[in-house]
């Protein structure tokens, strides 16, 4: 089988982005939930703008950040936090609780692959959908989040597709802990809570006291969010930012070779006790 | 009189058996009784460290104080949680349009939303009660408050006015779906904007959005206004004993408003296609 | 026990337009059309009667059976049951009825059976004797004893309908309404389900109605059929009553030796191939005997047999395919 998915190498690209478009058109037809996000999701980024805008009152700079990076760092992670929508998580655990496992993974498509292009396929729906409405309407009701340095847009770029397969692999192995516990409902809350807490997205990381930021920056969170935010105002230097993106990337390197390590125990698993 | 007496033991009695069956569920799967008590502490200690550091970068915020705040931050998590016990099916209300799962309900002689909620009764949400209380606790050591009788009395009134805020408020969200036939999992979002509006004193917000939080969507009534006055933090617009009592009323007022709500929703009810 | 009047539903469709252009065309504009799922049904069921609901997809069988039982709110009109009207005393009415619905389930699914029963028992206010007296009358019927302690999610489809028919029938309910029962069952299983129904009929003289688009169903359990088609009644009587009237003829398929058929002035030939021809005869006017004895004094005749409608070609006919 193995051989004859290699073969087939042109087809099967094909059939990923089958499953793509398929997943974009799905998304696409659900058009209240698609406003009922976007004018959630405003709410949310409106009242951070004000939080954040309290906070500093008449304080100049807090952190080396002033109040006009912040803004436009609020509404940049807002942005940011539609292309950080996964389903694989749930995915795994329903096959697994309806017991489709072993038949789904006998499929000619490999199920990892099906969920990530899924996922890939519900994101781009999502830019269109949600993530320029919200840069419009971050725009027009709180400040145009101009880049810093327009120079470090590739680096921006780069980072960000990092921080999407980082945020990914994360969720697919929360997801693979449902093989061994059956429901992951409770791990989910996890996962969720410790990405919007230590990742920067609601509170950048740099208010935290010296010691605590330390750890927080040893864990990989940190890069999923508040690195390419980070380029994005402009806070720091460029070699910091190259230096985080070198941790970024080690990062991504070591989860994607825990995740096929992982992915291939558990098709071993399951293959051997028929799910 | 007798009667209306026979039917709420009846509702007692079911309630609790609906319990039972609750703590027999967790038992059935351990993982997630570990994963729960790890998640929803886990996330308010780090919620309220997060205060911790925002006080110490920002100083005091509109006045308040970091005791203050944790006073604040403790009753926003209590009633949380209470809300996450009772209510927090409401986030999931779409789903149980879409699906059709309310035809279990409506073919049962007891109220619906009644069934909804407390055939779904979270037990887990204890998790989120325990660091709730644990903080509060802290808050009012830190604000060196008099535990009186009429203090006591005040944050209970209050606590429950609350809780029957936020589920009102999670009622009327989930009803929207009988009309627009769609999901809108706002679980999530209500939270945050619940975080950033009732772990902070909404003074700090523009008059706009403060005039928002009061009247239309009613928040300020889960902590801001009750803490204010319970601290007696000038500045807010209301204060003096008898504001725990206001939220108290709030709290039914939504109740009965989003019931209504979804009782003309339920008309909308298709089920599911076929 | 049942009485429907004028019951119409109606629907806003929203129209959807297929690819990736319709999805972001649905974005901006909407454009919708009512549908009447369900228009102006009129019609009584009397206590321990077993109807059923029979019509293609989509027809509104469904619809009906959702209003008869409370979950949909009717456009218009209104069901009564046992003289109540149902959308009025919702609470009070569904303590008369039982519901199952397809491969919906109201057993909790992580606990055994048993839990889900003793939920009912205490939302129904079921005293201890009546309960054990239901469960030994569903034992003896469907052995639900032995499935008691087993959890839901272990159950096989057959078992999980057993216990949602006992569920649905631990507070002895007047009316039992089964939404396409049988769906995806095995044999063994189908045909327990319909022992059930037959013997909970006959026991405790439940009114039955139910939608099916199995015809084994419809042969043995149904007395009485309303056909549905587009949200309108087509048929409404015993199967024998409408094949009479939907099919009032038999065919008599004759076999000669040789190829020349004889016709007949009280028949119609529809079909002739070889040594064999079709006649076609409407009951009210001949018998089959007859027209043999006329045949057999023309030609020598070797073989005869008839055909008659059944229910698959009333259900031809109805659903209008």
């Amino acid at each position: 089988m193995e051989k004859n998915k290699k073969n087939n190498g042109e087809i099967n690209v094909k059939k990923y982005l089958y499953i793509l478009k398929t997943q974009l058109i799905k998304s696409m037809t659900y058009e209240f939930s698609v406003y009922g996000n976007i004018i959630m999701q405003t709410i949310i980024m409106i009242t951070s703008a004000y939080f954040w805008k309290a906070l500093y009152k008449d304080r100049g700079s807090v952190g080396g950040v002033d109040a006009d990076s912040m803004l436009t760092y609020i509404i940049v992670s807002s942005m940011l936090s539609v292309l950080l929508i996964t389903n694989v998580e749930k995915r795994i655990e329903m096959s697994v609780r309806k017991g489709t496992v072993a038949t789904d993974m006998m499929r000619p498509v490999d199920l990892f692959g099906m969920y990530f292009a899924e996922d890939l396929g519900g994101v781009i729906a999502l830019v269109f959908q949600n993530m320029l409405p919200i840069l419009v309407i971050g725009t027009l009701l709180i400040k145009v989040p101009a880049m810093a340095d327009i120079s470090a847009l590739p680096l921006f770029v780069i980072a960000v597709l990092e921080s999407f397969l980082i945020n990914w692999l994360i969720a697919a192995l929360f997801g693979m802990i449902a093989f061994k516990a059956g429901s992951i409902d409770a791990l989910i809350q996890v996962k969720k809570h410790l990405i919007r807490l230590l990742s920067g997205s609601i509170i950048p990381i740099w208010f935290f006291p010296a010691g605590v930021s330390k750890v927080v920056s040893s864990l990989p969170f940190v890069y999923i969010y508040q690195l390419p935010l980070s380029i994005y105002i402009g806070k720091g230097e460029r070699a910091e930012y190259i230096a985080g993106m070198q941790i970024q990337f080690l990062w991504l390197i070591a989860l994607a070779a825990f995740f096929f390590f992982i992915r291939k125990k558990v098709t071993r698993k399951v293959m051997v006790q028929g799910g | 009189m007798k009667k209306a007496f026979d039917e709420l033991g009846h509702y007692i009695d079911v309630t609790w058996h609906v319990i039972k069956m609750a703590m027999m569920t967790i038992i059935e799967y351990p993982s997630n009784i570990a994963g729960w008590l790890i998640s929803n502490p886990l996330q308010f200690i780090m919620g309220f460290a997060i205060i911790k550091f925002v006080v110490e970068s920002f100083g005091e915020i509109n006045g308040w104080n970091y005791g203050q705040l944790a006073f604040l931050y403790g009753i926003s998590v209590i009633s949380h949680a209470l809300s996450m016990i009772f209510f927090v099916q409401g986030w999931f209300m779409g789903y149980y349009v879409i699906y059709g799962d309310f035809d279990r309900y409506l073919t049962r002689p007891l109220g619906v939303l009644y069934q909804f909620f407390f055939t779904n009764i979270n037990v887990f949400g204890v998790t989120d009660l325990i660091p709730g209380i644990l903080v509060f606790i802290y808050g009012c050591a830190k604000c060196e408050i008099k535990i009186t009788l009429l203090f006591c009395i005040q944050v209970i009134v209050m606590l429950i006015g609350a809780t029957l805020i936020r589920g009102g408020l999670y009622i009327f969200l989930g009803s929207t779906s009988f009309h627009t036939r769609s999901v809108v999992d706002f679980g999530q979002y209500t939270q945050e904007i619940m975080d950033k509006s009732t772990m902070y004193p909404i003074s700090m917000y523009p008059e706009s959005m403060q005039f928002i939080l009061t009247y239309l969507i009613p928040i300020g009534w889960v902590s801001f206004y009750p803490v204010s006055s319970l601290l007696g933090i000038s500045g807010s617009t209301y204060g003096g004993l008898i504001v725990p009592f206001i939220t108290l009323f709030v709290g039914l007022l939504m109740m009965a408003l989003s019931g209504a709500f979804f009782t003309l929703g339920l008309k909308k009810y298709e089920s599911a296609g076929n | 026990m049942i009485k429907v009047e004028n019951l119409s539903k109606d629907y806003l469709l929203k129209k959807k337009e297929p690819g990736l252009s319709g999805a972001l065309k649905g974005l901006i504009k909407n454009e919708y059309k009512a549908i009447h799922a369900v228009d102006d049904l009129s019609f009584n069921i009397e206590e321990g009667e077993i109807v059923g609901f029979i019509g293609p997809n989509g027809a509104g069988k469904s619809t009906t059976i959702k209003m008869m039982s409370g979950i949909l709110t009717p456009t218009s009109g209104s069901v009564y049951i046992g003289g109540e009207d149902i959308t009025k005393h919702r609470k009070e009415v569904v303590k008369n009825i039982g519901v199952v619905f397809g491969q919906r389930s109201q057993l909790n699914w992580d606990l055994r059976l048993g839990e889900s029963f003793e939920l009912l028992k205490h939302i129904y206010r079921i005293d201890q004797a009546d309960y054990d007296k239901t469960l030994d009358v569903m034992d003896a019927i469907l052995g639900i004893k032995e499935l008691v302690d087993k959890p839901v999610r272990q159950m096989s489809l057959g078992q999980r309908v057993k216990g949602d028919l006992v569920a649905a029938m631990l507070h002895s309910p007047k009316v039992l309404f089964l939404d396409e029962p049988t769906i995806g069952l095995d044999v063994s299983s189908k045909f327990a389900l319909r022992t059930f129904i037959k013997e909970i009929n006959k026991i405790k003289k439940t009114t039955i109605i139910l939608t099916t688009h199995d015809l084994g169903d419809i042969q043995e359990l149904c007395e009485r059929l309303i056909i549905i088609n587009h949200g309108v009644m087509m048929e409404d009587g015993n199967l024998s009553q409408i094949i009479d009237r939907i099919a009032p003829y038999k065919t008599l398929v004759v076999e000669y030796y040789d190829e020349e058929a004889p016709s007949h002035e009280r028949c119609e030939m529809i079909e002739h191939s070889g040594n064999i021809a079709k006649y076609k005869f409407m009951k009210k006017e001949t018998t089959a005997a007859e027209i043999i004895a006329d045949l057999s004094k023309l030609k020598n005749i070797k073989d005869v047999s008839i055909e008659e409608a059944g229910i698959d070609d009333i259900i031809k006919i109805a659903y209008g395919t």
